[in-house]
């Protein structure tokens, strides 16, 4: 972002109080520590502070009128903690203007936001729209270009931007009362062609997507939800290369609930990636490679007993199957216990998770398996301006020749937290976590966080 | 079809569509910008104060909103719909924990003083990444695909 971006955003975030109604800042301050010590890396010790800002200011000048900022900034006090060695860095996550109608749920965003809409999941610097219609209809768009990230190009340390020059879509949506919604969505990301970039790919990186998603809930008890996303863009670069053309469909991915008595729940679920629609548009195509023929899917399903009481137990088991690799199964239990008067929560869960071994073109080991355990525990407390929580999770992995684990079967971390409210707005909180795993044998770590809330709302009170 | 042809194609029907749609606007008003009540702590059931009640509208009942762990798990179907129910008592900073394009750390690592949402990538899972990527690397693209993958190519290269 230029300077001159920052400079107007300063002075928007220091006059902002003076003209609203109503204003909050949250600030989260986070200093961490720890040391490395391990075979094949320079000891360092690391201690980055990170920033975290948000500022929404609303009823500016007229009470449709809001700004929303949101943005963090960090720096290494001690060596370089980021692989590419930088000692600082910093992003603007979020900052528009919104102007929100009192009708039909319509607004209108312009700055930088994060679409979501239909098949888009987007951050976009530009602008966009939504509002309810007659008849049922709801209606979406937005565009701009999609906002870029420093991931890519190792030299200057700057994203490769690809084919992503500019980025738009749109939702229109039908509500039936009493029965669910249905709504088309369209994706474009990106317009130019891959051989006139600056470094010419045979690979096409551009999105071209059409959504289709659902809501079926005729009753209050069960609903059914879910979208089809299908991938079509020409990919005009690879189409000659391509022997079997693949499946335009990108996605299934469905969840259906059926309540019982408020207290039951049954859940089940479908889901279906052909990986070359799905991974259409990286920016990593080392790891999420485009020609990729693979495909995954996925079945599975819940029994809840909760239902607003102070006990939720979910028993849940997933299937699932990739072409490339083989099935793997999960299953297992979760408890959560909420006990509101006494301010205390806690929580238990254990899964079993088995799966076809993995192969390794290694013909003095041919296979391993991934297949473990995991349980976890924790729980969360207030008293008076004191609160604290711990959590702890291990997992054991039945084959102990499993190269990924480095001879280390078993891992284990645990997390406490204690902190105390400074005052109605201020809370600090320190965290230490303990963990052992096949990377380190020991890894201790420290964190302090303090965290700011003020709202003012000079009109009115309480809210 | 050219950048430029696009950008005009689409700032055209995005005109349309936003002067069509203001003469169509739906009657009545717009929902709460904010919750009215504070909400107690755990996990909230909408339904355990607005019972079987449809929505403004009409169209979704409460319940479908609770904060049940098979809503956590799927909340992408309600946000995808529209995430301006999700407003009413989330801010996009809320989101962001997770779904933001570049974040400074783990979204474990920020809230490990709040289990109880139940923040993925634990534990340690630099180490054991590539067991789950095996198995499914979708579930990876979710987040990591097109953005939050500048510790990804360390080694991704």
């Amino acid at each position: 972002m230029k300077l001159r971006t920052h400079a107007l955003l300063a002075a928007a975030l220091v006059s902002a109080p003076g003209w609203s109604q109503d204003f909050s800042l949250t600030s989260t301050t986070i200093a961490q520590m720890w040391k490395q010590d391990a075979p094949g890396f320079d000891k360092a010790t690391f201690t980055p502070a990170t920033q975290y800002l948000g500022i929404d200011v609303t009823n500016l000048y007229r009470d449709e009128i809001s700004l929303h900022l949101f943005g963090w900034g960090r720096a290494d006090l001690g060596d370089a903690s980021m692989p590419n060695g930088s000692k600082s860095s910093g992003e603007l996550t979020y900052g528009y203007v919104s102007y929100r109608f009192k009708e039909a749920n319509a607004e209108i965003k312009a700055g930088r936001f994060t679409v979501n809409q239909g098949v888009a999941i987007e951050q976009v610097d530009g602008a966009s729209f939504r509002a309810d219609l007659v008849g049922g209809f709801t209606v979406s768009a937005f565009g701009g270009r999609p906002v870029l990230y420093k991931v890519r190009d190792y030299v200057s340390n700057k994203d490769y931007d690809y084919q992503r020059d500019v980025i738009a879509g749109f939702r229109v949506g039908l509500r039936v009362p009493k029965f669910g919604e249905f709504g088309v969505s369209y994706l474009v990301d990106g317009t130019k062609p891959a051989k006139d970039l600056p470094i010419p790919s045979a690979t096409d990186y551009t999105r071209e997507q059409v959504g289709l998603d659902l809501r079926i809930a005729p009753v209050a008890s069960f609903d059914l939800s879910g979208r089809t996303v299908l991938d079509v863009a020409d990919h005009t670069e690879t189409a000659a290369t391509r022997a079997n053309k693949p499946s335009k469909i990108a996605e299934h991915d469905y969840a259906a609930t059926f309540r019982i008595n408020g207290s039951w729940a049954l859940t089940g679920a479908y889901t279906q990636r052909n990986y070359y629609a799905f991974f259409a548009g990286t920016n990593l195509p080392t790891l999420f490679r485009q020609d990729e023929k693979d495909k995954f899917r996925a079945f599975g399903g819940s029994v809840v007993y909760g239902g607003g009481g102070p006990v939720e137990v979910v028993a849940d088991y997933r299937h699932t199957t990739r072409d490339a690799f083989g099935d793997s199964n999960r299953f297992g239990a979760t408890l959560r216990w909420n006990l509101e008067k006494q301010k205390i929560q806690t929580g238990f869960s254990y899964h079993r998770v088995t799966t076809d071994d993995a192969t390794l073109v290694d013909p003095a080991r041919p296979a391993f398996g991934l297949s473990h355990h995991e349980a976890r525990a924790w729980a969360m407390a207030e008293r008076g301006r004191l609160f604290g929580s711990v959590d702890a999770i291990v997992q054991r992995y039945d084959d102990e020749k499993n190269p990924y684990l480095n001879g280390k079967p078993n891992l284990f971390e645990t997390v406490a937290s204690l902190g105390v409210s400074l005052s109605k707005n201020a809370k600090l909180s320190g965290d230490l976590s303990y963990a052992t795993n096949p990377l380190f044998k020991k890894d201790v770590r420290g964190l302090l966080r303090l965290e700011y809330r003020f709202v003012s709302a000079r009109k009115g009170a309480g809210k | 079809m050219n950048r430029k042809n696009l950008l005009l194609a689409f700032a055209t029907a995005l005109c349309v569509l936003v002067m069509t749609a203001c003469s169509m606007l739906a009657p009545g008003t717009s929902w709460a910008p904010t919750h009215p009540e504070e909400l107690g702590q755990g996990r909230p059931l909408c339904s355990s104060c607005h019972g079987d009640e449809a929505m403004k509208g009409g169209y979704k009942a409460y319940a479908s909103f609770d904060h049940t762990d098979a809503f956590v798990k799927n909340h992408r179907y309600q946000a995808n719909q529209d995430a301006g129910t999700c407003a009413t008592c989330h801010s996009q900073s809320f989101c962001s924990d997770c779904h933001g394009g570049k974040v400074p750390m783990t979204p474990a690592t920020l809230n490990a003083n709040r289990p109880d949402r139940d923040m993925p990538h634990r534990p340690n899972y630099l180490a054991i990444h590539r067991m789950d990527g095996k198995l499914d690397p979708s579930g990876c693209f979710r987040c990591h695909g097109r953005a939050n993958n500048e510790k990804c190519t360390a080694c991704h290269r």
